[in-house]
């Protein structure tokens, strides 16, 4: 299953990956973020409520930060498994400044699903995993403009 | 999901009779209907409201007893397979398709009688497309649908007939 | 061998309402879910997410800790009793150069999962609710393996082991041939080539399995209620892993909501656990699978790759085939080489062919366990050779009709001899048939002349596409080894029959009471079958591979006039008349012309089991037969199907505007529950063509697991379906029966691509894949015109 796109923020690069990389920050803007632990500068566990379809559930997962070129890109493994199943993902990030403080986020990954998740909340996942990284990429970028006001 | 031993009192009418019963809240009618009160004909057949099988008629409509709690019938009418006729005296609907050969393993066929049953009340003609679209929402593994929809046609024919 | 009349039969071949009917329309007929014993606990099953992992931790302390529980076992729990199940088919005997490696199914897994949905725990608590709860509260911990998706790459030398112990994924290695296939291809004016894939679908019987088990421990004796298609194989079987006597195992498979093959895995690990739990615990136990379960944990079928070459004239004269392929098992072999056999012996279709190769390869892969489903393979073969059909007459510019018509067995030559075998090891001989007729009779019927010279021009010029597809298939039926019934003329005048087989929807409590009933004079309604109870019948096989009517109906009329004859010689002696003048009708034995001289058949039970009085030496009480019927070989019937479907190109949506079926079954007993056979057959073949296609994905996690997700055909889908009849006897048995509940589903994919081609005939692409589906066929069709 692969999952890609675009983000603009409405901030400096700089800015933009000090958030990213700070726990206290992901867990407001992860959608069902129950906790976060920081294990080291490039792991961190934590625990998400998700709802796929019929299914809701808590994954505890793990969150490795790797090939980091701050502020510019970064390679992210998720795993994450809980009683609807489990998720392993690989996906990079790449930061480009833009012109008026703006910066552009890409993405792109490919995760493998199993269990009651992929079995019967497949043709949901694409949906929820969008709209979950939409709605956490909003919050982020409302700390990004709530920071610099 | 957590259990809980709360429970719910609750009283519907099934095929004329008048049950009360505990139980619990997240127990399906489906359920309820098999295990609670002994009804079996109404039969389970994916939990999820895709194929059929477990239709009754509450107040005469047909409903999935799988995507309802019991406690959702408080004070209501149901009506499942055993209350549409009998062995000795099948309804009209029973009979069409025991002369059609509508039914062959019988799993899915209480959900299509009842179904069927409430369809023929609210257009007492069909056309072959009515019919196939009124069966639209049972899934049945064996006839192909052609004798159900046979049984479908017969059955209104009997029921004009029978006035 | 005294066959049966042709046209003497009174109540065979009649279009008689089945028996069964009030019972199961009125919500009384029980199947397994509705048993109900006091005291009884339920199961619920843990299973691996995981396609292909090592289980590292397994804590089910929570679980058993939860109120309400009565037990958790895992494989260490069950201990010594935690071994594969036997293997349901034995190893192929000694072809040439086999290879077959059994690797079988376990109760509960220990080590590693070899396929999502195995069951790694049991849970049994006072209610299925909290079983549910509590198997939520157990602990695993996976190390995920590479995980084996792909026939193909299963077999490359690098690919990850199902199996640890063996080289390779390689599960079984079969090469039959006839004539010299390599000189063939030499003296070939034209050779084609081609690569088919088949994906998998699934049974999907509107009823899950289910399994409820009784122990007495007074009595030693267990009772089990099984959704199986093989109640006396089960009970066998059930008896031999817990030590017990078979007398002391009674197995039922009360009415069974379909069951298309899957429902004859022996044995299921639910099978073994269920039984084992009820002693274990000393409660009855049940467990129903939930539709989720059935989806990865009830065997499938279906994939297969296949290469193919075959050799023609110009003319378009078959000179041989060469079909190699590879057969996808699952993660596990237990039914031996039935499918891939199967389909080896549909590669040549109904045609006369003299020169044939074919090698097959089983691969084990990281999916859900394969055994036979309605079809069993055949479809597989008729697929490939009717697609090359297409293919060839397309290269030579020979009509599609025209050149089935040149290669067809001819009548005259039956029994005709392959000099191969079928898949129980008996030589592959079809019996008789006269496949031209049903050419002729499905060309009538669908009005091809009038369609292909008139409609479709007419349609093209309206810019319409609407297409037309024909052609013939087999389907070997009615398999070894045996089965038995017995006949008894009860006290009351009623008639009642046993038999070993189950059922699953086929009408047995109708068809078969024909067939005794043709023989005991009474009316079909005062027949009383008992099916699938091991209490009731103890010998027979089971209901599957299109085998009732055929083995279990001729046991059926061999018992039926066993007890004829008793009736007779005994009236005789009690009327005082010669056997000659008796008369038997309407249950009373008249002597012919003398009314008054008659007696009932119940009157004359009671004479035959006295209750004083002597009786002679050397005969039995009672009038009561058992009889058993097993064929050296199986009868092949044959059939002719034909559609006109319209598909619009920009969808993809298809509307079919004529169905014709000509169906050959030899001896037809019933020709109301024949249809109903066909018609269903074909909605399922329907499905394997269009929609139904299970999706794995690269880790072998099944995708569309769900009725949401994984579409069986509707009734707005299936259009009217005009059935035919042709009665070719099958000289093989009395009856003159061959098998026909398989046949509606084999043609329907090979029929659904060249109706498809043809419809589309203005755009240039080739369908060589089955299942397809409105998303598919558009992408092959862009994807051809583009290259």
């Amino acid at each position: 299953m692969k999952l890609s796109g675009e983000y603009v923020f409405d901030g400096p690069r700089e800015e933009v990956w000090k958030l990213v990389r700070d726990p206290e920050v992901l867990m407001k803007c992860m959608p069902g973020t129950q906790t976060v632990n920081k294990i080291s500068d490039s792991e961190f566990t934590g625990e998400v409520t998700v709802r796929i379809g019929p299914f809701a559930g808590v994954f505890t997962g793990r969150v490795i930060i790797s090939d980091e070129i701050p502020p510019q890109s970064c390679t992210l493994t998720v795993e994450g498994t809980g009683k609807i199943g489990f998720l392993k993902g690989v996906g990079a990030i790449e930061m480009t400044e833009l012109e008026g403080q703006k910066t552009l986020m890409k993405y792109s990954g490919e995760a493998q699903i199993g269990g009651k998740v992929a079995s019967v909340g497949q043709r949901l996942f694409d949906t929820v995993s969008k709209t979950m990284m939409k709605q956490g990429l909003d919050t982020l970028n409302g700390f990004l403009k709530s920071n610099a006001a | 999901m957590e259990a809980t031993n709360q429970k719910i009192e609750l009283t519907v009418t099934v095929n004329g009779t008048r049950y009360e019963r505990e139980i619990e809240p997240r127990m399906l009618l489906s359920d309820f209907l098999r295990h609670e009160i002994g009804l079996t004909g109404t039969h389970v057949g994916c939990e999820h409201g895709v194929c059929g099988a477990c239709s009754v008629l509450m107040d005469d409509q047909p409903v999935r007893s799988c995507l309802m709690f019991a406690v959702q019938t408080q004070g209501h009418e149901i009506t499942t397979v055993e209350g549409l006729g009998t062995m000795d005296a099948l309804s009209p609907v029973q009979q069409a398709f025991h002369e059609a050969h509508g039914l062959q393993c019988g799993f899915c066929t209480p959900g299509i009688l009842t179904t069927v049953t409430a369809f023929l009340e609210t257009n007492p003609d069909p056309s072959e497309e009515e019919a196939r679209e009124a069966i639209s929402g049972n899934l049945c593994r064996c006839t192909g649908y052609q004798h159900i929809v046979d049984a479908v046609l017969l059955a209104a024919k009997k029921k004009q007939a029978a006035g | 061998m005294a066959t049966l009349d042709h046209n003497d039969k009174k109540v065979i071949g009649k279009r008689v309402v089945r028996n069964e009917d009030p019972r199961l329309l009125t919500g009384q007929a029980q199947y397994v879910d509705d048993v109900d014993l006091p005291g009884m606990a339920h199961a619920a099953m843990f299973r691996s997410e995981y396609a292909h992992a090592r289980i590292l931790s397994l804590d089910v302390s929570k679980a058993r800790a939860y109120p309400g529980v009565l037990a958790v076992f895992t494989a260490d729990d069950m201990g010594a009793d935690c071994y594969p199940g036997p293997p349901l088919v034995s190893p192929p005997p000694t072809v040439k150069d086999v290879v077959f490696n059994s690797r079988r199914q376990v109760p509960l897994v220990k080590e590693k999962v070899r396929h999502a949905g195995e069951v790694i725990a049991v849970v049994v608590a006072e209610t299925r609710y909290i079983a549910e709860d509590a198997a939520d509260l157990i602990d695993i911990e996976y190390e995920p393996l590479p995980v084996v998706a792909d026939i193909e790459q299963a077999l490359e030398a690098d690919s990850p082991l199902v199996h640890d112990d063996l080289d390779s994924n390689l599960a079984a290695q079969l090469i039959q041939t006839k004539g010299d296939y390599e000189a063939a291809r030499k003296s070939a004016d034209v050779l084609i080539r081609r690569r088919f894939t088949i994906e998998r679908g699934t049974a999907a019987a509107m009823e899950n399995r289910g399994i409820v088990a009784q122990w007495d421990a007074k009595s030693e004796s267990l009772t089990v209620w099984d959704t199986t298609q093989a109640p006396i194989p089960i009970r066998n079987g059930l008896a031999a892993r817990l030590g017990l006597s078979e007398s002391k195992v009674r197995v039922i498979a009360p009415f069974i909501g379909g069951g298309f093959g899957p429902k004859i895995m022996m044995f299921y690990s639910e099978e073994m656990l269920v039984p084992w739990l009820a002693i274990k615990l000393n409660r009855p136990v049940k467990w129903i699978e939930d539709r989720r379960e059935n989806f990865y944990a009830t065997t499938q079928e279906r994939g297969q790759v296949h290469d193919v070459e075959m050799a023609f004239t110009r003319d378009g004269k078959i000179l041989g085939i060469k079909d190699d392929f590879i057969h996808d098992t699952g993660a596990y072999d237990p039914y031996g080489l039935t499918t891939p056999l199967n389909t080896q012996s549909h590669v040549m279709g109904g045609y006369d062919i003299k020169n044939f190769t074919s090698e097959f390869k089983v691969a084990f892969t990281n999916k859900t366990i394969v055994t036979p489903m309605r079809g069993a393979g055949r479809p597989h073969g008729v697929y490939v050779i009717e697609r090359m059909m297409d293919i060839a007459a397309k290269e030579l510019g020979i009509d599609r009709v025209e050149i089935r018509r040149r290669n067809l067995i001819q009548p005259d030559a039956f029994p005709y001899e392959h000099g191969i075998i079928d898949q129980a090891f008996a030589p592959l001989i079809f019996d008789s048939g006269n496949y031209q007729a049903a050419l002729d009779e499905t060309l009538k019927a669908i009005g091809y002349e009038k369609f292909v010279k008139e409609e479709q021009p007419r349609y093209r010029a309206e810019g319409r596409r609407v297409g037309i597809g024909v052609l013939p298939f087999i389907e070997t039926t009615g398999v070894g080894p045996y089965e038995g019934a017995r006949v008894t003329v009860e006290a009351n005048g009623k008639i009642a029959v046993a038999t070993g087989v189950g059922t699953q929807g086929q009408g047995h409590f109708t068809s078969f009471a024909q067939i005794v009933a043709e023989q005991v004079g009474v009316d079909v309604t005062d027949v009383r079958i008992t099916t699938g109870d091991s209490a009731h019948f103890n010998w027979g096989t089971g209901t599957f591979a299109s085998r009732g009517a055929v083995v279990a109906g001729n046991a059926m009329h061999a018992a039926a006039v066993m007890v004829r004859k008793k009736i007779f010689k005994l009236a005789s002696k009690v009327l005082n008349a010669p056997e000659e003048e008796l008369e038997l009708e309407n249950g009373v034995v008249r002597v012919a012309d003398i009314p008054q001289s008659s007696i009932s058949l119940k009157d004359l039970a009671v004479l035959a089991n006295p209750l004083r009085g002597a009786v002679e030496p050397g005969t039995e009480p009672g009038l009561e037969a058992t009889a058993y019927y097993g064929p050296q070989y199986g009868p092949t019937a044959f059939g002719v199907h034909a559609m006109i479907a319209e598909i619009d190109p920009e969808t993809m949506m298809i509307k079919i505007l004529r169905y014709v079926v000509t169906e050959d079954c030899g001896t037809i007993l019933n020709p109301l529950i024949l249809e109903g056979q066909v018609h269903g057959g074909v909605a399922l073949g329907l499905g394997n063509a269009y929609y139904e296609k299970l999706h794995f994905d690269e880790n072998a996690q099944l995708l569309n697991a769900s009725f949401m997700d994984y579409l069986l055909v509707g009734s707005t889908e299936m259009p009217r379906i005009d059935v035919r009849h042709l009665e070719t006897r099958s000289p093989l048995n009395e009856l003159g029966t061959k098998g026909a509940g398989e046949a509606g589903a084999i043609p329907v994919p090979a029929l659904f691509a060249q109706t498809m081609e043809d419809a589309l005939y203005d755009y240039n692409f080739e369908i060589r894949e089955t299942p397809l589906n409105p998303n598919r066929l558009f992408e092959i069709v862009r994807e051809e015109k583009t290259t």
